[in-house]
């Protein structure tokens, strides 16, 4: 009788093992454990054994059992699993194709350069203004202290559209538009953003570019806060680990004056051939507000001191993006403006 | 202004290297735009004398010269002629490399052996003329020794880029002043006094100032017995390093006193003047002169001229006379040293378009004190260098002499606004470094005396300044502004700006900026009528080209022009806008400030979506703007907007639309007129708009104001009819929407179809339409009797309803 289990045993094993489809295993499990089945059919013959025998081998029979049940079981779970792994190959989707493309448009390079600016200025307490492309002679030139016939004027050559009238050279006069409108409040803290246009083209001209200016006008002004100011403006563009050097320079409508330079954004101050191997990089033009300017505006320069700075927006674009030639802003060529969204 | 910095030392002695100076320069607002070497050492190029000249025996334009280089005699074989023997040159050895990388060989040239090489200027790298001689040294050179000196090579020059304010930097010694103050280091005057013969000038020519206003000074010295020949190589050098070409001595002498002290000199041939005399004048209408560069010029009284006693002989402070100038068997000349106003020297050389090296000086102003100073230097370099001889005396016509000026500056407001706490005893030593003389009153004021040669310093914030630069920008502290916050941080307009720009991205389009100058010839590429306001353009005066010739109108031509510009790269498929102003003026000729109105325009061509493999591709149309600007006037708010037939002169005739919202012209939208677009080289269809951002933000909530849920469910119906062409879309939805009696909450189309099975002139659109009451559920009773209201409704407009 333990002989036979023993056999009925390994047949069972082996034939389970061989198997592989659901349906025979279960075929197989009824053959075995199923009412007519073989373990049970062996069981039903136990009468036919001594008794002093029988609890023993009823024990043996019913390990047997349990044990037949769980390698199906198992089995069985295979066989599930290996069918499940059949679907999924049917459903599998090729990873690697290219993803359904979105249909969006992106800012010029410039407006988002500008958006930076303000984000930056608005930070720290500043309005944004904007004044006339086209200008007047006097508030392109003589309210900055730029009378005609200066030689500053040459640092500028502009379009006239008449005799007085003329397409701004820079965005100061937006300064003195200010000053008018808010004299004598306090404070003045403002920046302007816009086009402005000189007879210049080349690869680092253009006849139309952008510039942003600021201002602030308020009691006790100093040129160290002129120096803080550009110096959070630069780490905020360019960097937190970025630094600012001062050169005194000269512009008609700021005294003391300064050209502002930051480390060279591609060899980090160590010089190359971008910062001609100074290690610096002239980004803008910054002074304290020239007492003339003040007065002329409204604003006693006894009283109250001020701060500008205005810097070039493409120079400041071409220096994040790496941009080399400045006419490509104004290409508007798609395969250029796609690459920045 | 190019500075040498072994001819600086002539004028002080920085105690530091150039390099040091250079940017010591920089930062005190000197700025030395680069620092270059002039003339790379030329180690195996010495000093030879020529021992003996032989003809070569195979080469008639050959000589064979035996020259003395101190540790032996080279034989070379050389192919100029100019040299005699007992000159010294300059000898390449062999193994020696010259400028250009050019290395000296032994050789053998025709059976001659050759070893080394007599050289040229130009071979030793000196843009001197005379190209084929060998360059001739002075006797005094030393044989066997290195060129470098004598050719004044291993020099660095550094380029200055002054700043219109710094004049005075215009100048050696001005620099030198310069270099003093940064270092501490004193200044050297160069010898100035010449000695003078017998004759007195007073007995060979006269001078009168006429017109005083623009000539505030005039000087003139008198030299006679020159010999006009090339000047000592040393001179010659010196000038190529400050950029000038030399020509011959009495010129290049007056060239070499200007860079010294900043006064440009102009030397006449004395025998030309006629009358033996000197008038300063302002020009006569309808005189003439040609000047030093051949050009004929034609004068009239806002032209300050120096005559003889009959005509002009120069323009003052600008260019000198043909007829005057100083040529080969000139003797004497009159050298003339004179302050002219810097405003009529700018005038005159913008006019004839002579900028120079003295008109740029008298135009930023020059140091009063160098009048005589120039005048007394030169004339000591004449008598020294070309044997000529000074008469006595120096007219000295119109003399003024400036005074010093002299500002106060309080100590406390220089730390005041520097945000800086020096003491006083600082910001003296610091002025005093400067040259200027100050004194401290009782109540701590300070005042400052500063020299004329510092033209630029008038009020005390000038002072500051000077304060600032010595003491260092870079010990300035960092600090941040205080006081009140500011809020409105931008205004409306701005905000609407930004919010069309985000809206318009997000939809798509790529954002352009183009020039505000536009070719006038585009306006008429989109055939607008003689009448069209767009037509009335600002002309620029002075633009670079047709191009950029009048101030834009719109924004169509930019962008049409971009999508040429994008379509000639093969790129079919494009969104794109722009966010600008036109300039719109009263009347032309402008007379007063135009408008500046600020637009938007929306251009798309070809396919909105690439095509891909899994996304279809759609036609990018008259309604992909349409659906762009919906989306717009949805997130502002703007409920009443209508989109009304109309031809543009530049559109499709039936594709086009002007837009109308709260009674003003919005704006239009409309499929470009073939031929228009056919005018920019698009042959597919584009469609374009052009809307007013202040008519749009009239109307426009940039905060979306929020109606409450409603409580009660919708429900949906579809209708399809059959409905003649004519009747258009707006028409049908709001037929819809009033038969509707209050219950419709929205009207959608979802279908439209026109072809096959719909008969002639007629279409079938499929609406799904929207039901909900505000006071209960809706019945189904509710719903059929509206339904019905709408099915009748749309019957009257000759609708057929479909199933």
């Amino acid at each position: 009788m333990l002989k036979k289990l023993k056999e009925l045993e390994d047949q069972s094993r082996q034939s389970i093992a061989g198997v592989n489809n659901l349906a025979e295993l279960k075929e197989i499990k009824v053959k075995l454990l199923g009412k007519k089945g073989a373990l049970t059919a062996l069981l039903r013959s136990l009468g036919t054994v001594a008794p002093e025998e029988r609890p023993g081998l009823g024990r043996e029979a019913n390990i047997l059992r349990e044990e037949l049940e769980r390698v199906i079981e198992l089995k069985e779970s295979s066989l599930r699993d290996l069918v499940k792994a059949g679907q999924w190959e049917q459903e599998r989707i090729d990873v690697t194709l290219p993803g359904r493309p979105i249909d969006s448009g992106q800012k010029h390079p410039l407006t988002i350069i500008i958006e930076e600016i303000k984000e930056i200025f608005y930070g720290l307490g500043f309005q944004v203004a904007y004044g006339p492309d086209i200008e007047s002679d006097y508030y392109n030139f003589e309210a900055l202290n730029i009378p005609a016939d200066h030689p500053a004027r040459d640092m500028q050559d502009s379009f006239y559209l008449n005799p007085q009238l003329l397409l701004r050279t820079h965005t100061s006069p937006v300064q003195i538009r200010v000053m008018e409108k808010l004299a004598p409040n306090l404070p003045v803290r403002i920046i302007a953003p816009g086009k402005v246009y000189r007879r210049d083209d080349d690869a680092t001209h253009s006849p139309m570019f952008h510039q942003v200016e600021g201002l602030v006008v308020d009691r006790d002004i100093t040129f160290a806060d002129l120096k803080g100011t550009l110096l959070l403006f630069a780490r905020e563009m360019f960097g937190s680990d970025q630094k600012i050097r001062l050169r005194p320079s000269y512009f008609p409508f700021t005294e003391p004056s300064a050209e502002v330079d930051i480390l060279c954004v591609m060899c980090g101050g160590k010089g190359c051939r971008v910062c001609s191997n100074t290690g610096w990089l002239e980004i803008l033009g910054s002074g304290m507000v020239h007492p003339r300017v003040l007065e002329v505006s409204g604003y006693n320069p006894r009283e109250v001191t001020g701060f500008a700075f205005g810097m070039g927006v493409e120079r400041i674009a071409m220096l994040k993006y790496g941009v080399s030639d400045l006419r490509l802003f104004f290409s508007n060529d798609l395969r250029f403006l796609k690459q920045f969204g | 202004m190019y500075v040498s910095y072994n001819w600086l030392l002539d004028y002080i002695d920085p105690g530091i290297s150039a390099d040091e100076l250079a940017e010591r320069l920089t930062l005190s607002g000197v700025e030395v735009g680069a620092l270059e070497v002039f003339g790379p050492s030329l180690p195996g190029v010495v000093v030879g004398k020529v021992n003996s000249l032989e003809p070569h025996p195979g080469r008639s334009n050959l000589t064979l010269v035996e020259a003395d280089v101190g540790t032996n005699v080279l034989k070379i074989v050389c192919g100029a002629k100019n040299m005699q023997v007992g000159d010294k040159v300059a000898v390449a050895k062999p193994g020696s490399k010259l400028p250009g990388s050019r290395l000296i060989k032994e050789a053998v040239i025709y059976g001659a052996s050759s070893s080394g090489m007599l050289c040229s200027a130009r071979e030793l790298g000196l843009e001197l003329d005379a190209e084929d001689e060998i360059l001739i040294l002075e006797g005094t050179a030393v044989i066997g020794e290195s060129v470098d000196e004598i050719l004044g090579f291993d020099d660095r020059i550094l380029y200055l880029e002054l700043t219109p304010n710094r004049a005075d930097c215009l100048s050696m010694i001005g620099v030198a002043y310069e270099v003093a103050a940064l270092t501490g280091r004193p200044v050297k005057m160069p010898p100035l006094t010449p000695q003078e013969m017998e004759r007195d000038i007073n007995k060979i020519i006269k001078i009168s100032v006429e017109d005083a206003d623009l000539c505030s000074r005039y000087t003139a010295r008198a030299v006679q017995d020159i010999i006009i020949e090339k000047s000592p190589l040393w001179m010659q050098i010196r000038l190529l390093k400050a950029g000038i070409r030399p020509i011959s001595n009495v010129v290049d002498i007056s060239n070499y006193v200007m860079w010294e002290f900043g006064q440009p000199l102009h030397a006449f041939d004395l025998k030309q003047l006629k009358n033996s005399e000197i008038v300063v004048r302002r020009a006569r209408a309808g005189e003439r002169l040609v000047t030093l560069d051949g050009v004929e010029r034609e004068l009239d009284p806002e032209i300050l001229v120096i005559a003889d006693g009959a005509v002009p002989v120069g323009l003052a402070g600008v260019m000198g006379g043909k007829d005057t100038e100083i040529t080969a068997s000139t003797q004497e000349v009159l050298i003339e040293a004179a302050g002219f106003n810097p405003i009529n020297i700018r005038r005159t050389a913008r006019r004839y378009n002579l900028s120079s090296e003295a008109s740029q000086r008298f135009e930023k102003g020059v140091n009063p004190e160098a009048v005589i100073w120039a005048q007394d230097r030169a004339a000591l370099l004449i008598s020294n260098l070309t044997g000529g001889k000074v008469l006595r005396g120096l007219i000295d016509q119109n003399m003024s002499i400036s005074q010093p000026r002299r500002i106060s500056a309080k100590p406390e407001r220089i730390n005041e606004i520097l945000g800086l706490t020096i003491p006083t005893d600082e910001i003296t030593a610091i002025l005093s470094r400067l040259g200027f003389s100050v004194q401290q009153e009782e109540n701590g004021l300070l005042n400052v005396t500063v020299p004329v040669r510092r033209a630029d310093l008038v009020l005390e914030e000038d002072i500051i300044e000077e304060v600032a630069r010595l003491y260092g920008y870079d010990k300035i502290p960092i600090t941040l502004p205080r006081g009140k916050l500011l809020e409105n941080r931008e205004t409306r307009e701005q905000r609407l700006q930004n919010l069309v720009r985000e809206i318009a991205v997000s939809c798509g389009f790529y954002e352009c900026i183009t020039y505000s100058f536009i070719n006038p010839s585009s306006l008429f590429r989109l055939r607008l009528p003689e009448n069209d306001r767009r037509l009335q353009a600002i002309p620029v005066l002075n633009p670079f080209s047709e191009e950029q010739a009048v101030m834009r109108t719109t924004l169509l031509t930019g962008l049409l022009k971009v999508i040429q510009h994008n379509f000639s790269y093969r790129e079919l498929n494009q969104m794109i806008c722009e966010i600008g102003s036109i300039y719109e003026a009263d009347s032309l000729p402008l007379e007063k400030l135009p408008v500046e109105k600020v637009k938007l325009a929306l251009a798309v061509t070809g396919q909105i979506l690439d095509p891909n493999w899994i996304s279809p591709s759609r036609e990018a149309d008259f309604f992909t703007i349409k659906g762009t600007l919906e989306f717009l006037f949805s997130r502002l708010q703007i409920e009443s907007v209508d989109f009304i037939p109309a031809a543009m002169p530049f559109t499709h005739p039936t594709r086009s639309a002007v837009i109308m919202s709260g009674g003003e012209e919005l704006g239009f939208l409309g499929q470009l007129h073939p031929e228009v677009a056919e005018a920019w080289g698009v042959n597919q269809p584009v469609t374009v708009c052009e809307i007013d951002l202040a008519i749009l933000g009239k109307q426009a909530n940039l905060v979306p104001r929020v109606s409450s849920l409603s409580r009660y469910p919708v429900v949906n119906r579809d209708i399809a009819v059959v409905i003649p062409r004519k009747i258009s879309a707006s028409q049908l939805g709001e037929t819809i929407k009033e038969a509707g009696g209050g219950l419709v909450n929205q009207v959608k189309l979802f279908d439209l179809y026109e072809g096959r099975q719909i008969p002639e002139g007629k279409r079938s659109l499929a609406y799904s339409i929207t039901f909900r009451s505000e006071e209960g559920t809706l019945t189904d009773a509710e719903v059929n009797s509206a339904q019905k209201n709408i099915e009748k409704a749309l019957f009257d407009l000759g609708a057929v309803l479909r199933s």
